[in-house]
């Protein structure tokens, strides 16, 4: 868990905007790599992401796409064990590879974002493999399947508090 | 096909049982703008995307529906559990209790079933991108009445949640609608 701490502790602390925002300032080489609508396209290119915990606990990866509701600032995931804290870590990984795939779905050519989008998979990845050794499958193909008894049968479900 | 993640997108975990609430956030289950219409009436709108753009987004966001479904149901059976049937009748819900007992049935507040009459397609990936930009705006609208109705934090994060997604979504459809305008202008009379 040492490192997830740490990784914790990192958007944990960050409370000011600047901390837990990522710059993309070297995207001039962005090409389409398409004839149609590439100005149009490149106007709404991203140049700048959350840090993957700030964008999950705002639902929303992209700064320039935020707006708040009600609430003054966006809920902290509060978990109470170990095992939803990196529950949670997953969570926000996955979450970060989610809102990524959307945007590339449109923007195919982003380059720097497709690498964001594996830096972020394979972090996912990692922790999920952890995860499931230690608590159980969140895939039924998991490794954590190869136990008797059945490990797929056994808590906690999604919808259960 | 579709694979089970033993997961929510974002966690539910509501603490205080909420009867009333639970009838509005119905509406997000099985209503005119819920999730299962959402969910629906994006994977059926795939099949006439003119390029693969259309084709992969509309699969991410109506599979992304699907897991907002599970979301919502998570919290009316976290806002509903252990309630007794005189509970759930003094909150208007006893039609519901009479009908289904415990079990999760999509209707609006009003209990009116889920129809798949809210679904919206047209044969036309421009008129079915601008009933998506539309319906994720109802869906953000609903969703902020909702959080009008309530201050419990357990049930304003996650609806905060999905309002935030709903922004996302009508802007991913909006840049493909603007897009395939411009790509096939010569093509088409939009």
């Amino acid at each position: 868990m040492k490192n997830f701490i740490n990784y914790q502790n990192k958007f944990n602390n960050s409370n000011e905007y600047g901390n837990f925002v990522q710059n993309y300032s070297n995207l001039e080489n962005y090409n389409m790599n398409n004839n149609v609508a590439n100005s149009n396209m490149n106007m709404n290119l991203q140049k700048e992401l959350y840090e993957p915990y700030q964008g999950f606990i705002r639902g929303n990866m992209f700064p320039n796409l935020y707006n708040q509701y009600k609430i003054t600032r966006p809920y902290e995931v509060e978990p109470m064990n170990e095992q939803a804290e990196l529950l949670t870590y997953i969570d926000a990984l996955t979450f970060a590879t989610h809102d990524l795939n959307l945007y590339l779905d449109n923007y195919p050519n982003d380059q720097q974002m497709i690498q964001k989008f594996n830096e972020y998979r394979m972090q996912a990845n990692k922790a999920i493999e952890q995860y499931e050794n230690a608590y159980g499958p969140i895939f039924v193909n998991s490794n954590a399947n190869s136990v008797t008894p059945w490990a797929w049968d056994n808590r906690p479900w999604p919808w259960e508090n | 096909m579709w694979k089970y993640e033993k997961k929510l997108q974002y966690p539910v975990n509501i603490q205080k049982k909420n009867l009333k609430m639970a009838k509005y956030i119905l509406t997000q289950y099985g209503g005119p703008a819920g999730e299962l219409a959402a969910a629906w009436q994006y994977l059926d709108q795939r099949y006439i995307m003119p390029d693969e753009k259309g084709k992969a987004l509309l699969t991410d966001i109506g599979t992304e529906e699907l897991a907002h479904v599970e979301m919502i149901s998570a919290m009316l059976y976290q806002l509903m559990k252990d309630a007794t049937p005189q509970e759930l009748e003094a909150a208007g819900l006893g039609s519901q209790y009479a009908q289904f007992g415990m079990d999760l049935f999509p209707s609006d507040s009003f209990g009116n079933p889920f129809s798949m009459t809210y679904i919206k397609v047209a044969g036309d990936y421009i008129a079915d991108l601008e009933s998506d930009m539309a319906a994720e705006k109802r869906a953000r609208a609903t969703y902020e009445h909702l959080m009008d109705l309530t201050d419990d934090p357990d049930i304003l994060a996650p609806l905060s949640f999905l309002r935030q997604r709903e922004i996302v979504h009508y802007q991913r459809f909006k840049e493909l609608r603007d897009y395939y305008l411009e790509k096939y202008k010569n093509q088409k009379n939009s």
